[in-house]
């Protein structure tokens, strides 16, 4: 599965250096992928507890861990649920730990080793503004 | 203004301020642009109205739309479509946009897009959820805008 490279809008005009993301279904929210930054230096799969809900996913009495991100101190909640990646065509889906955190200051996911990385084969051209995925264990 | 039999006075600006705080509709074929969205001429010209979508065509909404000073156009994929295919398109000839010019409109919100176009945008996840539930629609990817690099770099945590 290939994502491109997503560019933003620049404050000062133009556009930001566009980024490696991959878009995530939660299981519950297959029609509203979230935008995950690939993210190669974090342990963790996370994302606002925002969605948590809105996906039917319970955080009450999750396990709990307290961090930085950008600064800012934040609380994640740890929930297991099914995740998808497709293209339209391709699709592949894996059981992942995912910490919903709140407050999240980011406008994004963010994908890391364990919930992503760990399932897939990542080839990151970056010349060209494109990834690919590939589930671990198929490539030829 | 006369729009099936009856009479409104309105201008560009109470326009843009009566669809503040709504959401555009997903476009079929036509629109127009205010508040830098596309929105469906019908679904405008009927909340500024309160009149029945059934009382008048999406030719004459259009036209009222036109004449308070709106762009309009036609998305992309439709025959004889012209003009940029994303949510900021302005209706004119110009080039397309890059995709981070077509969110630009869209900074500080939560925006559902699918390839280029963006489907919806909403203060929180929730509202973008709950407008594609509510239109049967399926986005590509969900995220909240934004325009400083500060707010991307240093995220990873650990």
């Amino acid at each position: 599965v290939r994502f491109a490279f997503r560019e933003l809008p620049a404050a000062s005009g133009g556009v930001l250096t566009p980024r490696p993301v991959v878009d995530i279904s939660l299981e519950g929210l297959a029609l509203a992928p979230v935008e995950c930054l690939l993210d190669t230096g974090a342990l963790r799969t996370r994302m606002s507890a925002e969605l948590a809900p809105l996906a039917g996913i319970e955080l009450a009495g999750a396990m709990t861990e307290q961090f930085f991100v950008g600064g800012l101190k934040t609380v994640g909640a740890l929930a297991r649920v099914t995740l998808t990646v497709s293209n339209g065509s391709d699709e592949f889906s894996w059981d992942a730990p995912v910490w919903f955190c709140d407050p999240w200051p980011q406008p994004f996911g963010l994908a890391g080793l364990e919930g992503f990385l760990h399932h897939f084969t990542v080839t990151i051209n970056a010349y060209d503004g494109y990834l690919d995925i590939e589930p671990a264990g198929t490539e030829m | 203004m006369t729009v099936s039999g009856h009479q409104f006075d309105f201008d560009a600006r109470g326009v843009q301020e009566a669809l503040r705080h709504e959401l555009p509709e997903p476009i079929q074929e036509h629109f127009v642009v205010i508040n830098a969205r596309r929105w469906p001429p019908k679904q405008v010209l009927a909340l500024i109205t309160g009149l029945d979508r059934a009382d008048f065509t999406t030719h004459q909404a259009r036209r009222a739309m036109t004449r308070l000073g709106f762009p309009a156009g036609r998305a992309a994929g439709h025959k004889g479509a012209r003009g940029r295919p994303a949510a900021a398109a302005s209706g004119s000839d110009a080039p397309p946009d890059s995709p981070g010019e077509v969110l630009r409109p869209f900074v500080g919100q939560w925006v559902a897009v699918r390839g280029e176009e963006v489907l919806v945008a909403a203060p929180s996840p929730g509202e973008v959820v709950a407008w594609l539930t509510r239109h049967g629609q399926r986005a590509q990817a969900m995220f909240r805008v934004v325009d400083s690099d500060q707010l991307i770099t240093g995220a990873a945590p650990q």
